[in-house]
This record gives C-alpha cells, structure tokens and sequence, in this order.
C-alpha cells in the first residue's frame, strides 16, 4: 500500500538521520587509553546536585584546582592532567551511566576519587573495573569491603574504613563517655551497616537505634528521628551518614530543645557545609568528631597553608574547607601516582606503583597508608576532635592523638607515626 | 493521644500547603481543562525570585509579594504565550488524549533547565518567617511550630480572599461562567479568553505561595517542589478537580493522611500511601469525593 | 505475515552486522536503544491505541527489574526464565492496575498513574529483599566462551536485548494489527459508538494495561540487565516522562516509530553533552543542557507534530490526492 511504504520511508530516513547524528559525536581514539604525548585524562563521578551533594560536589574542583597548579608548574612528566567530572547524583545506576561514559567515550586513562559505597558497588560490578584493568585511586568512601584485594584488585582506598573508625569510636565512647545513654542514627545501606558491624563487634551496646534510608533525609523524617532518640533518653548520640542528614538531625534536635552530646561521623561532619545548610553555630559547639587531617583552618599547617594557596589562586569564589582540603590532597596523592608509575604510564604500571610504593606518599593525613600488595587500605586512623563555638575543629584533649587500627578484630592502639614533610611547594618530585 | 494531636496539627500544616498547590491545579483545569504540570515549574521560578528579594532585603514578607507577583505574571504569560499556540496546533488524532500532558510537562522541564542554568543546583535556603522551634506546652516541646501556625493561617486567609473574590465579584462570576459554559458566556459578553488568563495569572500567584511557604522549612533546588507537584495533583483528584472547596478537601485528607503514616508506620511508605489514599477514594467516587453523580468527563 | 516474518529476520541480520562494526560504547547503546524500544512499545499500546494515558508504565518497568533479579537471584532460574518471570509478573500487576483504573480517564487516570511512578519504586525501601537504595545486583553472566576473548560484556548485552526487542515488537505489531487493535483504536475514538457496537470496553481497557505493562516489564528486566542493577534510582518518575516524551516524539500511535524514538532518547544526552563541551563546559551548563534541549524539542514537537513526524508528510500526500 502505498501510504504504508510512505510512512516507512519517513521512519527509514529519520531512524537513519537520529543514527547518523549518533556516530557523529563519536571522539577520535587515543594511541594508549588516556595518555597522549601531551595529556593524561582521568575521570570521577560523585554528586554534583541532589540531595546527597552539599559539600561533596566541591571535591572535584579542588582536585581539578591542585591539577592546573601541577599543569603550570611542568606537569606530569611533561604531560598536563585533565579531569573529567561526571555528575551521578550519588544515584548507583546514573554512577554506572557515567562511569561508562569515561571509559568508552571519554576513554579516561583511570578513575579517581570516585564517591559513594553503593555507587562504586554497582560501578565496579556493573562496568567491569576489575576486568577491564582500569585503576580506581583514592575512593572517596571507606567501605571496609573495597580493601579487599581479591575483589578489587584495581582499586585503592584512601579515606580510613568505617569499621576501622566505628572502632575508634567505640574505644572513645568507652574512655570518655561510659555509663551514658547511647543513641545511634546510620544510614541503612552498606556505608551504614559497615560501621555497625564494627560497633557490635567492639561491644558497643546503643539504647537507641535509628536506621535512615538514603534519600528519605528531610525535616519531616528527622523529626522521627528525633522522637526515637528523646524518647529513649539518649544522652550521647552517634551519626553515621551523609551531610545532607546531619543537617536536618541538629536543626531539629535544636528546635525540639533535645541535646545530646553529639558524636559525628566524618562523613558527614563539615562545620562549613553545615552552617550552609541551616545549622546554628550554637549547636554545633561541642560537637565531637573523629578527624583524619588538621583542621582546614589550621594555617600552621604546612599542607593546609600550601592547599589554601593553591584554592586562592585556581579555585577563586569557593571557601575552604573539609571538602576542598581532601580534594586537593587527593590530587596530590595521584600526582604522586602519577609519576611513580614512570614516563610511559600504563594502566598496569600506575597499579603496581600504587602497590609498592604508595604507602610511602606524601598525605595532609596523620594516619600511615597501608597500601601494599596485599590490601588496598588507605590512611589507618582517626584522632578525635571537638568543633568549638567559631566552627573550627580542635583536637580533644588539647594535642592530637592518633589512634590506628584495623578493620578486622585489631586492637585500636595509640600512634606515634609521623607523616612524610609535603614535597616542596606541594610539587612531588617522586618517581 | 499527644501523638494523635501532634500527628493532625502537622498533617494539617503539610495539607494547607498542598492545599494552595491543588487549588491552582483545579483553576486551571476548570477554566481550560488542562492539567498543568509546570504549575511547579512556575511556582518554581516564582520562588526563586521571591528567594532573591527575600535573601537581599532579609524580609520574608517582600519576597513573598514579590513571588506573587511573578507567579501571576508567569501564569498570565504561559496561557498567553503557550496555550494559545497548543491549543491552535494540537488538538486532532490520537496524541489529542495526551498532547497537553506532554506539553506542560515540557514546559516544566523548560523552566527547571532555565532556573538551573541560572541559578545552578545548589541548595538554596530562604530564611523563615516565624520560629521554626516546636511551641512548649508544660514541660513538652511537640514538633508544631509557629511557622506551622503561620502556613495554616496564611492558606487560610487566602482561601477566604479566593472565595470572595470568586463568590461575590464580578469577576469571579466570569471566573466561574466561563469555566463551566464558555459559549454561553461568551454570549452574556464576557470575554472568555481574557478572562481565562485571569484564572492563570491567580493560580500562578496562589502556586508562588505555595512554593515560599514549603521552602521556608526545606531547600530550595530545581527539584525541590517536584513532590509539591505530585502531592497538589493527587490531592486535586482526590478532591474531584471540579470542585475547589473538593481540592482543599482532598488536600487535608492528604496532608493528615501522609502524616499518619510518616509518624506511625515508617518514612519509606509515605509515597505508596499516598497511591493508595488515591485508590481508595477513585474505586468509590471515580470522580472525586466532591463529585456530583458523572456530570462531566475529561 | 511471511513478508513481515522475513523482514524481522533481515532487521536481525543487519544488527548483527552492525554489533561486530561499530565499538563498545555503540554496541552498549544498541542495547539502550533496544531496551527503550521495548518500553516504548507499551506506551504505543497503551495510549496510541486503547487511548489510556498512563504516567507510570516506569513502575511497570521496575516490577519487570525486580521481578528478573529476584527470580535469578533468589530462586536460582536460568536467564531466560528470569526475563519470563518478568513478562509474567508485570502483566499481573498490570491486570491489577487495569482493573482499578478502568473507570478512571484523563486526569483521574493519569494523576492515579503518577501516585504509582512515584511510590512504587520506594518499596523497595522498605523491604529488606528488594535490596534497598543500593539495589539487588543482575548477572546475566559472560558471553559464552565459544565466542573468544574479543566479544565484550556489553556486545552480548545487545545481542540479548536486540533479540528480545525484535521478538516483542514483532508479537506487538500483529497484536496491534489484529482485530484487538482496531477495538482499541474505536474505544479511544468513541467509547460511546464502541460499547454500543458490542465491545465490552472495560475488559478491552484491562487487556490493555496487562499487555502494556507486559512489555515494559520486559523493559525493565532488559534495562537491568545493561547495569547489571536494579534500584528504585532507575525506575524514577523521570523515566516515566521520558518514556511517554519518547512516543509523543516518534508518534504515539505508530510501532515502527519507537525505534526512532528510542534513538532520541539515548542520542538527546549525547549531543547535549558535545554541546555543553563546545560551549565551554561550564559545571551548569553540562547539568543543565540535556534537559532543556529535550524540553524544548518536546514543546516543539508537540506543538507542531502531536502525532509524529509521520503524521505531516501524510497529510501532504493525502492533500496531494
């Protein structure tokens, strides 16, 4: 008939046209997977918006500030690094969309600082990391899983695990809050459940126990919150989850006059990022959190004054704090990667120089890298601090004092490690 | 019992608030028999210029004015601008059924991506105009707080300024006449399409509301009234979208109802009992609960 | 019936051909493209024909996710059982929805539909066994080895859902051809004229909804499948957008259009993001880009062509006669 031929032949054209643009985006390919004679590409994927994004969304900046610093100071070896910051709306399936977009069309040479438990997860599962070979450095998550070299024999931690920090937090309850009420609220997924594990294990016995789903964070669900913790009298209560959560937990404890000494997990305790959100200082004071860096405010410190620079110079407008702090060291950690994987990187080389060199960095972290060929641990510990009525973190106690341990059954112990100085002008010159 | 009340009075905050936004879903749909998704998209904008007032001149009552000035002009403009062109275009053959969904919805995701080109994605927060701290009553602080007392007020008053306006003017008169027999209206002299863009530029003001008000308890993002969206509409239905006193109706139902089940059974329900308020309420009145008999069909 | 058996046959040799040509990011797209076509086709169904507009058929698609994952995780079934399941366990609760939402239409029914998109997929939430926010992970498991080293993950990802698509579009036609097809199309005409002529247009409805949320359940455990996941984050009120965005820009009542459909909504981020490059790269501008340009090519089309592109040149051609 012929009106049906007609209708196909617009269909054949169209179809064929929508495919054509298609092939038309596709990019030239690389002689080695992203590394060219001039170019390193390196790719993240983390929450750019939504509702998990506060604070977190600063970190590919900085790290891309710390980068263009490096690129004007001679590079890699010559070669300038590029970022490529896909946004993944800390959703696992947008994280796996992403992922594979820099590998099969931006083709990035290895990922860095990825973030999120259940987005690097699905990720890894999902794109085949493993598989492929595809170095993931620096995680931005401390999902004891990922240490695992058996199921993830690419990928490298950097933040300490959450049952290693669950740990430390446990031993620091017993030291200085015995006897109290105990309250927890987590975040019901692995990032969450990591970290109860570890306190069940260390014995740590919660009063109150309050599971949030992520996502479901809000005023309206942290009032819930809330009335469990009031209602079970908790005296000391512990957060294990995102940013975005401990915002609306403290603003409505304040405004239900209910406060508890309140223990909050790193992950989600940036003063800076709180304050944005909405959390008056006052309550913030007192506040205990386990920390692995110097505060970001602490100028005598020669890594921080070194970052502060750099964020002046390259990442003008944002404000420096946790977040920025740990993009910029990430970028100084790859940097050194980057180098100790020689002139002519390739994907395997960069994996056994973070391998058997790695644990030798140069990091802002007071705490040793485990890196080995064995474990793909990070930094191993925590020191506790106090947030003070300014919004800055002091260390308890007056001095720092680092506790390390492990993520199985290791004791937690008192450290005197002492970091490696920052290279010079916060340039590694390793190899 | 403490909880119960508790439980009513912030259900009856929540409620008001969808209130607003289901009442200019109903406006809309009565005088043009659209549903109008980028209502949340409006209040949206709305809200983002009620926001800068408000965050440059610290008076949340300015931006309010401001947002509903805005979200008047933004209705007035989308009837004018947009519903004329769709309506002069699109409505023969089978996406007839669906054309104006799609358009709506097109335009909410227009003026999202325009506000996010903007504004950016960064959670914005507008300062609260009354205490966000639960009042105390003896020894207790329950989780009602003056700022709930102000939305229900405000919804209120407004609601009383609609019904006179729509009940005692002129111009509610050709409100309404034109909504329910545009012909016959149109014979009587009135001039339906302005009118009818009249009707819009309201609901766009009551949208703008809506959004200053649920903002200054939450965040203000691109997305951030999306669920406004959602739960206007379901109230919208629930109440018959031919009814306004219907909508609001079906609104506290909702508000009441969704809180019920934030507070006693758990937070990852809430949106399926939204779905199942819904289902209940169509399986006995398929037109709402405010329906009279099956008077009018899509 | 032979020439459109045949025809399907050649459509399956050609994207053969085409799967061994182009790279993996291609081939991983093809399988995109595949999947939407599938869901698409249940919209087709749905509103072209039984004239039911439907916001949610991206619920539908999560039951079909989850229902695959489950039956392939939990009770251990082969593959193709857990696409069955799939099929089997969608067009039951589409039966359901079917039979609540006969008496619905219009606003009543779509407004009932969105409730649905929107809660659904947080069910998943509550109950330990859906997995939660992370999501229940879905292996199909590698290629066979018989096919050497060089045939990636993602080649036999759309070699599977290239099959299942062709398989349910070629059902589809000859369901939407046959004598159900037309009483569909009369009830969405004339409900009226149609019951009066002997249809019993509430079962027709119901029948509708069942098959619809039959092939977007297939969909979904498609969809699956390429991330290897399902979690409620892929099943979002969005997709159901841009589920029936995609029929109204192919054309809502035309089968061959979802492959041209399916392109666009896997080709709009594509461009989107090569436009955002050239125009600077601007954090914004890459979030915000897609979007508008998806908005404003929806507006446009549906101002312009309601009924798909098709629809303009027919009427020329029908002018011309």
């Amino acid at each position: 008939m012929i009106r049906k031929t007609r209708g196909k032949g617009t269909w054949l054209a169209a179809t064929v046209l929508a495919a054509g643009s298609l092939f038309a985006t596709a990019l030239p390919a690389h002689a080695e997977t992203g590394v060219s004679s001039s170019e390193i590409k390196l790719g993240i994927t983390l929450p750019l918006t939504g509702a998990a994004s506060p604070g977190y969304n600063k970190i590919g900046n900085a790290m891309n500030a710390y980068f263009k610093y490096v690129n004007d100071n001679g590079g890699v070896y010559g070669r300038k690094i590029t970022l490529i910051q896909k946004n993944d709306e800390y959703s696992p399936q947008l994280s796996i969309a992403k992922t594979n977009e820099l590998i099969l069309k931006d083709k990035v040479f290895a990922l860095v600082g990825p973030l999120g438990t259940a987005n690097y997860t699905a990720t890894h599962k999902s794109v085949g990391l493993a598989k492929r070979g595809i170095p993931s450095l620096f995680l931005n998550t401390g999902f004891s899983g990922f240490a695992s070299k058996k199921s993830y024999p690419s990928s490298f931690m950097i933040l300490p695990s959450y049952a290693m920090e669950a740990k430390i937090i446990a031993q620091f309850l017993k030291e200085n809050h015995a006897g109290k009420k105990l309250g927890i609220v987590y975040q019901n997924d692995e990032f969450g459940i990591d970290g109860m594990g570890a306190f069940k294990a260390a014995g740590t016995k919660f009063d109150v126990t309050v599971a949030y789903t992520s996502g479901s964070q809000s005023a309206a669900t942290a009032q819930t919150w809330v009335s469990q913790l009031a209602a079970g009298g908790a005296q000391v209560v512990v957060f294990f989850g995102v940013t975005s959560a401990t915002a609306p937990l403290l603003a409505v404890s304040a405004a239900a006059k209910y406060a508890p000494q309140w223990i909050l997990g790193s992950v989600g305790a940036d003063p800076l990022t709180l304050r944005a959100l909405g959390v008056p200082l006052a309550v913030l004071n007192g506040a205990q959190t386990p920390a692995g860096n110097p505060s970001p405010n602490d100028t005598s410190d020669e890594y921080v004054k070194q970052f502060q620079e750099i964020n002046t110079k390259y990442n003008t407008g944002t404000a420096f704090d946790d977040y920025v702090l740990q993009g910029m060291n990430i970028g100084l950690m790859t940097v050194q990667g980057l180098r100790a994987a020689g002139a002519n990187p390739t994907r395997k080389g960069l994996i056994s120089a973070m391998e058997n060199k790695g644990s030798t960095f140069a990091s802002v972290a007071y705490s040793p890298l485990g890196y080995s060929k064995t474990s793909n641990v990070g930094h191993t510990g925590y020191y506790m601090a106090v947030m003070d009525a300014s919004g800055d973190r002091k260390p308890f106690g007056g001095k720092v004092t680092l506790y390390t341990t492990d993520s199985g059954s290791g004791p937690v112990v008192v450290s005197t490690f002492k970091r490696p100085a920052m290279p010079a002008k916060g340039l590694p010159s390793n190899s | 019992m403490q909880k119960l009340l508790e439980t009513f009075l912030i259900g009856l905050s929540t409620g008001s608030i969808y209130a607003l936004m289901s009442l200019a879903l109903v406006l809309v749909w009565r005088s043009t028999r659209v549903v109008n998704f980028a209502q949340a998209g409006q209040a949206m904008l709305s809200t983002y210029i009620g926001f800068e007032i408000a965050s440059r001149t610290e008076i949340f009552w300015l931006g309010l004015a401001c947002a509903i000035a805005a979200g008047a002009l933004l209705g007035a403009g989308v009837d004018y601008f947009f519903m004329r062109v769709l309506f002069k275009h699109a409505v023969s053959g089978p996406a007839a059924v669906v054309a104006p969904v799609i358009a709506t919805l097109g335009l909410l995701g227009l003026i999202r991506s325009i506000v996010g080109l903007i504004w950016g994605g960064e959670f914005k927060s507008i300062k609260a105009p009354a205490s966000t701290d639960g009042f105390t009553i003896g020894e207790r602080t329950i989780p009602f707080s003056p700022l709930n007392l102000l939305i229900i007020v405000t919804v209120f008053l407004i609601l009383i300024i609609l019904a006179v306006i729509f009940q005692r003017t002129n111009l509610g008169l050709s409100l309404r006449a034109s909504a329910y027999a545009p012909e016959i209206a149109q014979l009587a002299g009135i001039r339906t399409a302005r009118t009818r863009t009249i009707g819009w530029a309201i609901a766009g003001g009551v949208g703008g509301v809506a959004g200053m008000l649920v903002t200054s308890s939450n965040f203000l993002s691109p997305y951030s009234l999306d669920l406004l969206l959602v739960f206007g509409f379901i109230a919208a239905v629930i109440g018959g979208l031919e009814s306004m006193v219907g909508s609001v109706l079906g609104a506290l139902i909702l508000g009441i109802g969704l809180t019920i089940i934030l507070n006693y059974i758990g937070t990852s329900l809430v949106f399926i009992g939204g779905f199942v308020v819904l289902i209940v309420v169509l399986l006995v009145k398929p037109d709402g609960i405010m329906a009279r008999g099956r008077a009018r069909r899509a | 019936m032979r020439k459109k058996i045949a025809l399907f046959i050649f459509l399956g040799w050609v994207l053969l051909l085409i799967g061994d040509r182009v790279d993996e990011l291609r081939v991983y797209q093809g399988a995109q493209i595949a999947m939407y076509a599938i869901a698409l086709s249940s919209i087709v169904l749905l509103t072209g024909y039984s004239g039911q507009v439907s916001l949610g058929n991206g619920a539908m698609m999560a039951v079909g996710g989850y229902s695959a994952a489950l039956s392939l995780n939990n009770l251990g079934s082969p593959v193709w059982f857990a696409f069955v399941m799939a099929v089997v366990v969608s067009a039951l609760f589409g039966a359901l929805l079917g039979t609540a939402a006969a008496r619905l239409s219009g606003p009543y029914l779509a407004g009932t539909t969105l409730a649905l998109a929107v809660g659904l997929p947080e069910i998943a939430n509550q109950f330990a066994f859906l997995g939660g926010v992370p999501g229940i992970l879905f292996d199909v498991g590698f290629p066979p080895a018989r096919f050497g080293e060089e045939f990636t993950q993602y080649k036999w990802f759309f070699w599977i859902a290239s099959f299942i698509a062709l398989f349910a579009l070629f059902i589809t036609s000859n369901i939407l051809q046959s004598r159900y097809g037309r009483t569909w199309r009369a009830i969405r005409s004339n409900s009226l004229a149609a019951e009066l002529s002997g249809v019993h247009s509430g079962r027709m409805k119901i029948l509708a909804f069942t098959i619809s949320s039959a092939l977007a359940g297939l969909a979904g455990a498609v969809m699956a499948m390429t991330i290897s996941l399902v979690a409620p984050g892929a099943y979002t009120l969005s997709l159901s957008f841009a589920l029936v965005t995609g029929a109204v820009l192919a054309g809502v009542s035309s089968l061959p259009g979802v492959v041209f459909g399916a392109l666009i909504l896997v080709a709009i981020p594509e461009v989107a993001d090569v436009l955002a490059n050239r125009l600077g790269g601007d954090e914004n501008l890459n979030n915000y880009l897609p979007g508008l340009i998806v908005s404003v090519l929806l507006i446009l089309s549906v101002i312009f062509t309601p009924n798909g592109p098709g629809e303009k040149l027919r009427r020329r051609h029908h002018k011309k006669m």
